[in-house]
């Protein structure tokens, strides 16, 4: 066991109704690593990501957060290690700014207060703007929507980022926006899945996943 | 009260079928498909309302307590029923739980309108409590296949932003509010709406009940003004245990939502 890593998959296994989407699984990242997941669709790319917030369970293996087994209990915990920004952004119904400010509500985040301060720079850099806040979330643009996703997620102050094609639907300029603000913030452990050749390049590692199957033929 | 409703001879009701030729000459002539469905229907409401007819006189007649309390524990569970296959839910996991939430969301007002509105002094007596438990307990059926089906549906179709207020570090009962407060919404709207039109587009059927049955319009509405309370108030009592008494079981113990509880998956 290696408590130096932020997070780690030990042999990890998944089906899908009976489907392999990942086998015997490993990984490890580096506080401070920035790793880009690539591979077909299928690959388990995302399966990945939503492992480590519980929301698929392991066949088998097991994931650690910060050297502690990811499980049932720990979970609640581990999760306010992590900020998600999950593909096709949905972040539900309200206003932005409502929206950004709903999870410092939780009992979980009760000592984080909300960094309001932050917001004006965190929005010119992901070029939004402030007008936006009043916005109801379903009036705004695909992009817009993951750009506020991203904003919603380093708001919370994680140490680690996890981003599920999150610049996706973001023009060349706002992406590049986006992966140089990632790679400057060093401290931040960042997990992605991306296909872009400039993330990929900014990454310390990229790791390309092939579907299970696929890996027994070659 | 005088008892002075005018009963209906089977002749007279049988020659009350026969204005059914006018919907049934509408619908051969502009051919709805829908001749078979009225037949069956028209079959089904007789039946099921002569059977009621001839078990109620029964039950009316001896007006045992426990009679008519096993009679409310059976059409709770006929209303449990109901509300599982409606919602399209696994009975295993909401059988119990919308048992008791059905019940209690019934008795609660009832026995509130027996005791203290119409203080009877004897909480029992059938010719009050079934027609008053059946007209709560109705609603509470409705209302909870609102609102439960609303809860789950929301939730399994929203599923990435659900996971998004876990990830933010939500619990379950933090995750779960938005779509709880929907529900409820949903759920107790109907009721609602019915309180805000009621007496100006149709006499609701307590009150004219009550009227034909020989007593003043003043006591039917009062009569009226009461059911509609204990409907209100049962139907938001079962919304509220259908949903709070099924959650625990309804997810796993990473705050996902267990799809193995839908019998059929939402669309």
């Amino acid at each position: 066991m290696n408590d130096s890593w932020r997070c780690e998959f030990r042999h990890v296994s998944i089906r899908f109704n009976g489907r392999p989407v990942l086998a015997d699984f490993n990984l490890g990242l580096r506080p401070g690593e920035r790793v880009v997941l690539t591979g077909d669709s299928g690959a388990g790319k995302s399966t990945v990501l939503r492992c480590l917030l519980g929301f698929v369970a392991p066949d088998q293996g097991r994931i650690f957060v910060d050297g502690e087994e990811l499980t049932a209990e720990s979970v609640w915990r581990l999760r306010r290690r992590m900020a998600f920004v999950p593909q096709e952004a949905d972040l539900g119904r309200g206003r932005v700014r409502e929206i950004l400010r709903r999870p410092f509500g939780y009992k979980a985040n009760a000592d984080l207060g909300f960094p309001e301060t932050e917001l004006p720079e965190l929005l010119e850099r992901f070029f939004l703007s402030e007008a936006l806040l009043q916005e109801e979330i379903r009036t705004l643009s695909g992009g817009e929507k993951q750009r506020v996703a991203i904003v919603a997620a380093l708001l919370l102050h994680r140490p680690i980022m996890l981003l599920d094609e999150a610049t996706s639907a973001l023009d060349r300029e706002a992406r590049m926006a986006v992966q140089d603000y990632f790679a400057g913030r060093s401290e931040l452990t960042v997990l992605a899945v991306s296909h872009d050749t400039h993330f990929q390049e900014l990454a310390h590692r990229v790791v390309e996943l092939q579907p299970p199957q696929g890996r027994n033929a070659r | 009260m005088n008892t002075s409703t005018i009963d209906i001879g089977y002749l007279a009701l049988a020659a009350g079928y026969l204005l059914l030729i006018i919907p049934i000459l509408l619908i051969l002539y502009y051919r709805v498909k829908l001749l078979k469905s009225m037949l069956v229907s028209i079959l089904r409401m007789t039946v099921q309302l002569l059977l009621v007819g001839f078990y109620l006189q029964f039950i009316f007649q001896l007006n045992l307590w426990w009679l008519n309390l096993l009679w409310l524990l059976v059409m709770a569970g006929a209303a449990d029923l109901s509300i599982i296959h409606s919602a399209g839910v696994t009975v295993r996991k909401f059988a119990l739980p919308l048992f008791v939430a059905v019940l209690a969301g019934t008795a609660v007002p009832l026995a509130f309108f027996l005791s203290v509105i119409l203080q009877l002094p004897y909480l029992f007596e059938a010719q009050y409590f079934i027609p008053i438990a059946g007209m709560i307990m109705g609603n509470c059926l409705r209302a909870s296949i609102i609102g439960l089906s609303d809860f789950y549906r929301s939730i399994y179709q929203e599923e990435k932003a659900y996971q998004l207020l876990l990830a933010q570090g939500a619990n379950l009962q933090e995750a779960v509010l938005p779509y709880a407060r929907r529900a409820y919404h949903a759920a107790l709207n109907p009721t609602i709406a019915s309180m805000a039109t009621i007496g100006l587009v149709a006499l609701p059927g307590m009150m004219t009940g009550i009227i034909m049955g020989g007593a003043s319009p003043m006591t039917a509405i009062k009569y009226q003004i009461a059911i509609m309370i204990a409907i209100f108030v049962g139907t938001a009592l079962t919304v509220l245990l259908s949903i709070r008494l099924t959650r625990r079981g309804s997810f796993t113990a990473y705050g996902t939502l267990d799809p193995a509880i839908f019998t059929e998956k939402p669309a």
